[in-house]
């Protein structure tokens, strides 16, 4: 079976400074892995690079086979997609962002029904049919008609969550869902990722939670410097690191 | 000797005065339209080519900004004939002259509005599968357009007086046409008063028509009112849309 995403030697620089420096990922279909890091060694790079939101500068990203940001010549050459191409390939990944970024003039159900419209070509009722429904699993019903600007962070990036699924994505990236949100309303995001993770989806999420990494993740990855440092099963990977650098690294984390 | 006002003089010649407003309507409206079109036009090339690609529109917006409109006026008029050979009439002279001067300053109130849309809702848009062109006209034309109005409105206003420099070529729009009063009659207190607040009917009819578009884009609209209403709730809060949330 093919993973659902498969990164090969993936390499992104910004000027003079590597922030990824070859990295190499499976990720079976229905697995949940957390990527830790100390901020700045390259997590956020490495989801933005799946979707193409930055560019890698060599090494390629498949998802469910088919590379993403490039087209599959006849003679198995990689050729870069165009926009058409590119955007399409997106909509079939899922990403929520560490700001949230709802568009500020929709609503919460126009947020959640604008990419069903434009990119799946659905009509309104339809569209609606499916925001409702998405909006009710992350249980914001009662705030539908509301701007995002009228809601909590935590009531904002379960929107945000509403607005992925909406799109039935084969991948979900999760990319520092919580680190915006005030202590208190961690929780209630956490609990929607977990009802995710529990349904069989196939999530990627950097985070800074320890916690829910251990509980949710099957597998958890190490990243330091640009490098995968460290990767094993959430149990193994939590209470026995092998590697000095994730051991100090989870010590400063649960200090 | 006290000194009496004639207002009667400038109602005896208002007739002359309204046909001088009609021209300034025509020229103003002329202005605007050419010069969004040339800010709409500056502003995107600034945004999409290179830096170097660019700097003759920089020249350009310094140049305009940078001079009085009067000069500009009179060169364009004067000069552009004689540097390309091109007889162009008084209008459209004018016109061109005032559109490159009010394109300047839009140009910049355009590329303010683009660049100030958060990177982050364009990411997301990009995220869910939207084409460049779709991220345009669903997430950066609604939210720049909004912010825009109030900025745009400035530069129209400021378009209707500068119209008046026209006078100086013998375009015989509103200012001319005083002007014309005042040398037959001695009168200027009068005259000047009675145009200056010709002139501010139009100023304020036009920034009523912003409010009115600031109302009508407006995406943060939680309680749909009619606009007679919000009016008043825009001209006691001024532009504040910040919107009392719990954060």
């Amino acid at each position: 079976m093919t993973s659902a995403v498969k990164i090969k030697n993936l390499h992104k620089s910004f000027g003079s400074l590597k922030v990824l420096r070859g990295i190499d990922l499976d990720v079976a279909q229905g697995e949940v892995v957390c990527i830790l890091g100390a901020s700045g060694s390259g997590k956020s790079t490495l989801l933005r690079c799946i979707n193409q939101l930055s560019i890698p500068d060599e090494g390629t990203v498949y998802i469910n086979g088919d590379p993403i940001g490039n087209l599959l010549s006849e003679t198995g050459e990689l050729k870069k997609a165009n926009q058409t191409t590119l955007a399409s390939q997106r909509s079939r990944i899922g990403y929520v962002f560490q700001q949230f970024n709802l568009w500020p003039h929709r609503t919460v159900l126009g947020n959640v029904i604008e990419a069903l419209k434009i990119v799946k070509k659905m009509n309104n009722a339809d569209a609606e049919k499916i925001a409702i429904d998405r909006i009710t699993e992350v249980g914001l019903l009662d705030w539908k008609d509301e701007y995002p600007d009228t809601l909590s962070g935590g009531q904002q990036q379960r929107v945000a969550i509403a607005r992925m699924l909406a799109m039935e994505p084969e991948v979900m990236l999760f990319d520092e869902p919580t680190s915006a949100l005030d202590p208190e309303r961690v929780g209630e995001v956490i609990e929607v990722m977990k009802e995710l993770a529990e349904k069989g989806h196939t999530m990627i999420i950097a985070t800074h939670e320890l916690n829910f990494g251990r509980d949710t993740a099957d597998r958890a990855i190490f990243i330091d410097e640009g490098v995968i440092v460290e990767q094993a099963s959430a149990q193994e990977f939590f209470s026995h690191p092998k590697s000095e650098r994730l051991q100090s690294f989870l010590k400063r984390m649960s200090m | 000797m006290e000194f009496e006002f004639r207002f009667d003089i400038v109602w005896n010649n208002l007739p002359l005065l309204l046909e001088g407003v009609q021209t300034t309507i025509l020229l103003s409206l002329l202005t605007m339209v050419l010069g969004t079109i040339i800010g709409l036009f500056v502003a995107i090339v600034r945004l999409r080519v290179r830096k170097i690609f660019a700097l003759p529109l920089v020249v350009y917006v310094e140049v305009f900004r940078g001079t009085p409109g009067l000069i500009q006026i009179v060169w364009i008029y004067y000069c552009l004939p004689i540097l390309t050979g091109l007889q162009l009439d008084a209008l459209t002279s004018l016109v061109i002259a005032m559109a490159l001067n009010v394109g300047s300053y839009l140009s910049e109130v355009f590329r303010a509005g683009i660049q100030g849309v958060s990177k982050g809702h364009i990411e997301a848009a990009a995220a869910v599968g939207f084409k460049p062109g779709q991220i345009i006209r669903r997430v950066i034309v609604p939210q720049a357009a909004y912010r825009m109005i109030p900025a745009i409105g400035n530069v129209f206003v400021s378009a209707i007086k500068l119209s008046s420099l026209c006078s100086v070529l013998g375009m015989a729009e509103l200012m001319y046409q005083g002007q014309i009063i005042i040398a037959n009659f001695f009168r200027p207190i009068e005259v000047f008063t009675v145009v200056a607040v010709i002139y501010l009917i139009m100023a304020y009819t036009t920034s009523l028509f912003m409010m009115y578009l600031e109302w009508k884009f407006a995406w943060i609209r939680r309680k749909k009112v009619p606009f007679w209403q919000k009016f008043k709730q825009i001209s006691k809060t001024s532009f504040q849309i910040k919107p009392q949330g719990n954060l």
